[in-house]
Formats: structure tokens, sequence, C-alpha cells
């Protein structure tokens, strides 16, 4: 899968561009708050329809019209597709190849990106809702129905908790509870059976990053692998909970409450971990991320990494590096600095320089 | 926005009430009446004044009808013993178009749903249970829709009627017979594969 094309209009603060990446490495390079990281963003809201970014539409709107646009043209396997998003601030409308998709399942999935930004580690000490949510956005790539499932999931727990925020009697209860555990025990087994799968890969990149020294792990909090034991877990998880969710008012155990334990050699790294050990982690994981989705699929998604040189050291850009280059495939680089990245023996690189919203060749 | 008259902004007003449409469509609608033939926008007149004072709801199922009992209450080729349990007027009609069903029906207009503060009592719940209870059924059929405010509506239904001593079944989600599955959408394949469960 590569972008052969991208064209933005009135996007945050780019007026107009158009470039034409390179099937290979492709470097946006230039001061900070010039839109190095407006145009990654650009491409990641061709595969996503989202921003990786919190906000509102407004914000991704320049000031030249009330509406901005952001079209790419794939070129896979001989087959070239267009991809188009207007948005506005009440709506996003999509056409790929002209035409509107009628279901999620034709969006999702059909032009994969991988994005690799520094805030990311932070997430092995931070919240445990960035943690869950780094696993489920790298796993519906290669299960889209996950967000249906995860949005029933959401939708069920917001009316079990109007409920029992009102104090509703157990014969009202009743059916919500049990639609929770059906939905919630889905969520659980897609988030397990993900992990298990690639854990090997992870480790086994954490081990290539630091030489074989140490073991990294991810424990995800439930004891089963089948839907009807982590159904029947879960249910005894509310069991559990029952006098709390009755004093709190809202559902006290599930899915939207787990936290993953990231690990390097049995300890928490959230707790004990070196700065160090939190990016190999984060580096590892994204490595694992990336491999499992071209195993699954087939298909080579674009990378898009912002800023890594801010966030690795010699060691690990080292390792990412060997990694970018053994791969085929797209990769994005945004850096304030073309040397290290020109050092690193890249074949077929493209550079373009972006200088207050205006994008051109390096 | 075009402003004729005060009867023109009227009709207008009316018409954007309407489901789908804004203000710029019922303009041009309004626009497109006051051209018609006196005949013609009367017609329309007429039309939505019979509609309303014929049409009311059937007092057993409460679907649409001009005769009470409705047709499908009366109909004597069909089995009493069977009531099929729906959200919505049209999703009899959808059912009835699949020429697959033979049984009763029940509309419930709605599904439980308490982020919008509608419980039991908002549907029509109760009367169901009068039906059971005055009728001999044998077999209650849910089909309120498959989204999580449509499973918690059966799963509520199912444990205050199998008490009753009646049969309790669910349309089926499944796998539309006589496709391949790889064209299935994946969200009824994984539906089917992952944790469906006998109510
Ligand atoms: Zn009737």
């Amino acid at each position: 899968m590569t972008l052969t094309r991208l064209i933005l209009h009135n996007y945050r603060n780019i007026p107009t561009a158009e470039i034409h990446p390179e099937a290979g490495f492709n470097i946006l390079y230039g001061d900070n708050a010039q839109g190095k990281t407006n145009t990654l963003e650009a491409i990641y809201l061709l595969g996503h329809y989202k921003s990786f970014r919190r906000g509102r539409n407004e914000e991704l709107i320049g000031p030249a019209d009330r509406h901005c646009r952001v079209a790419g043209e794939f070129y896979n396997e001989k087959l070239t597709e267009n991809v188009c998003l207007t948005i506005s601030s009440d709506q996003k409308n999509l056409q790929i190849n002209g035409k509107r998709p009628q279901h999620s399942n034709e969006m999702f999935g059909r032009f994969p990106s991988v994005l690799f930004a520094p805030e990311e580690v932070s997430i092995t000490k931070g919240s445990p809702a960035g943690r869950r949510s780094l696993i489920d956005r790298a796993l519906c790539h290669t299960k889209p129905s996950f967000l249906d499932q995860a949005r029933a999931y959401q939708r069920c727990l917001r009316q079990r908790n109007a409920l029992l925020k009102e104090g509703a009697s157990p014969v009202l209860l009743f059916p919500w509870t049990e639609e929770l555990i059906r939905a919630g025990a889905l969520v659980r087994l897609a988030r397990r059976q993900y992990l298990e799968r690639m854990l090997p890969l992870l480790r086994e990149a954490y081990g290539e990053i630091c030489a074989g020294r140490e073991i990294a792990n991810l424990v995800y909090p439930t004891s089963y692998d089948t839907f009807t034991d982590l159904a029947e877990e879960l249910r005894r998880n509310l069991e559990k909970e029952n006098a709390r969710e009755k004093k709190y008012g809202m559902t006290m155990a599930g899915p939207h409450r787990d936290d993953p334990v990231f690990m390097v050699n049995n300890r928490v790294l959230g707790l004990y971990g070196s700065q160090g050990q939190q990016r190999s982690f984060i580096l590892a994981f994204k490595t694992a991320q990336i491999r499992d989705l071209e195993q699954e699929t087939g298909s080579v998604p674009l990378l898009l990494l912002d800023d890594m040189t801010s966030e690795l050291d010699r060691k690990r850009l080292d390792f990412f590096f060997r990694f970018l280059l053994e791969r085929r495939g797209q990769v994005f680089i945004t850096c304030t600095e073309l040397s290290p990245l020109q050092n690193a023996g890249f074949n077929n690189m493209r550079a373009f320089r972006v200088q207050e919203g205006i994008l051109c060749d390096y | 926005m075009v402003k004729f008259t005060p009867s023109f902004n009227r009709l207008v007003g009316e018409l954007a009430k309407l489901p789908g449409i804004g203000r710029k469509t019922a303009a041009r609608l309004a626009l497109f009446i006051l051209r018609q033939t006196p005949e013609e926008s009367l017609a329309l007149a007429d039309a939505i004044k019979e509609l309303k004072e014929r049409t009311r709801f059937c007092s057993r199922c409460f679907h649409f009808t001009e005769d009470d009992p409705c047709p499908l209450c009366t109909d004597v080729g069909r089995d009493d013993q069977l009531i099929c349990v729906v959200e919505e007027p049209q999703d009899v009609i959808a059912i009835e178009r699949s020429r697959s069903y033979r049984g009763r029906y029940h509309v419930l207009h709605g599904a439980l749903s308490p982020l919008d503060g509608i419980g039991p009592d908002d549907l029509k719940i109760d009367a169901l249970l009068k039906r059971l209870q005055q009728n001999d059924v044998k077999e209650v059929l849910l089909a309120t829709n498959f989204d999580v405010e449509g499973e918690a509506t059966a799963l509520y239904l199912a444990k205050l009627i199998r008490p009753m001593g009646v049969r309790v079944t669910r349309l089926a989600h499944g796998i539309p017979t006589g496709s391949d599955l790889e064209y299935v959408d994946e969200a009824t394949v994984n539906h089917a594969v992952e944790g469906r469960r006998e109510l």
C-alpha cells in the first residue's frame, strides 16, 4: 500500500498543498509548529477518519473556508483508489472512489496506517485508559468489527449507569446486566485474543532492542480465554461489586475499567520501569503491532512516525532504523533535522520541507 | 430562505417538521404546492386529514389500523397460539413482506432505554401480558432489534413471560441461508460465531 498523492485544502495551517510521496521513505522536516505533524495527521485521517489528537472538527478547519478537505490516492497491487474526506464543523463526508461507503467494514482496515508519536511513551506510566486505548487501536486494524463491539458495550454501559444512578430495582437492572456481560465478554475476548497472538512478537522485538538481556510481558487482567468463561467471570466481577455499584451509582467492573499491566523482568513498568525501559516497551509494542498486522492481513501499513529522534536515544534509533530498512512499505517521518536520517542509509528517500503551512520538495 | 406571505411561511414551518426535510426543501415543496391546481393540493390535504381521522392503534396488537381489531388480528388463517413481538409498526410490515410468518403480532412502540427515560411502563408491555393471560398462547417470538436496547428489551420480556408457561423464542440473528460466508458482513459472522445464546 502506497500513498501516491496527498492533497490538502484549508487544513489547519495549510491553505493548500499537493505532494507526490515516494514509495519508500518520506521525510517531513522543518522547525516546530510549521505543519509537519498536521501533515502526518492528515494522512492518518485517510485511514482512520478520526484524528489521533483530541478536539472538535472546527480545529481541523483553516480560516479560508467553512470546511476542509483531505484527499489521497493509494496504489496497491496495480490498483489505484481515491479517498476524499471533507470536514465541516458538524459533519464528515467520506468518499471512496467517488462513492459514499455503506458500512464501516468498507472503511476500516482499507488504508491502514500505524502512528508512533513521542507522547505515547508515557502510556506505560499513565492511566489504564491509555493502555486500553493503545491495545484497542492496534487490534481494530486486524478486526474491524471490534469497533461495533466496543461501541455496543459503551452504549450498554451508559444505559446501565443511568439506571444505577437513579437506584432502579433489580428487575429493571437485570436485562442491562445480562447484555453488559455479553457485550463486555466480547470486548475482553477480542483483547485477549489479540494480545495472545502479538505477545510473542512483542517479546521478540523487545529482546532485539535490548540484546536479549530483559524479558517483556503484557498481562491482561482476566483469567480465561473463551467467551463462556469470560462471561461467567464478568458476572462474578459484577456480583462482587454489587454494594459499591449501589453506593456510587455506576458500573464498577468490566472491560472499561481493566488495567493491562506492562512488565519487564516481572516488574510492573508503570511503577518500577526506567525511562529507557518504557521507551523500549512502546517501541517493541509498535514493532509487534506492525509485524502482526502484516502477517494477519497481508497488507503493508503506512508508518507515520512523529518526531522519533526527540524521544529515542542512539541505541533505540538504530534498532528502529534497522527494522524500517528490513521491511518494505511506505514511511512518513517528521523531524527538525535531516542529518540523522540522511546518515541512516535509507534508499529511495524523499524530503519535503514544511514551513509556515507550505509544503515543498527539498 | 424565501419569505412570501404568512400562510406560505406557516406551511414551510409545518413541512420542515417532517423527518429528513430541512427549511430549504420545505420552501421548495411549499412553492410546488402553491403552483398546483386547487384540486391537486386539496387532495393532498384531504389525504392527510383522512389518514389521521381513520387510522388508530389496534386495541389488541397496537399496529396501525382503520378497523379495530385490525385485519392481522381478525384473519382466521393465522395461528392464535403464536405472537411475534416487535418494536415498531414498520417491523410488522417488514416481516409481512417476507411472507414467512403466519401468527399474530404485538407492537411495543419502542424499546427500553433508561438514557431516554423509556421504561417498561412506556411500552405496550402490560397489554401483552394481559393478552397472554387471557388467550391460549403457546409461543412468543421476540423480534426486537439486535442493538443493545432491543436485546435488553427481549431479555426483560423473556424473564416476565417464561414463568407463565409460554415458550419464548428470539428471532435468529445469523448468516442468511444460501449466502457465501465470504460476502456476509463480518459483524454478522461474528455474532453467529461468538457467544450467541438460547434465551
Ligand atoms: Zn391488531
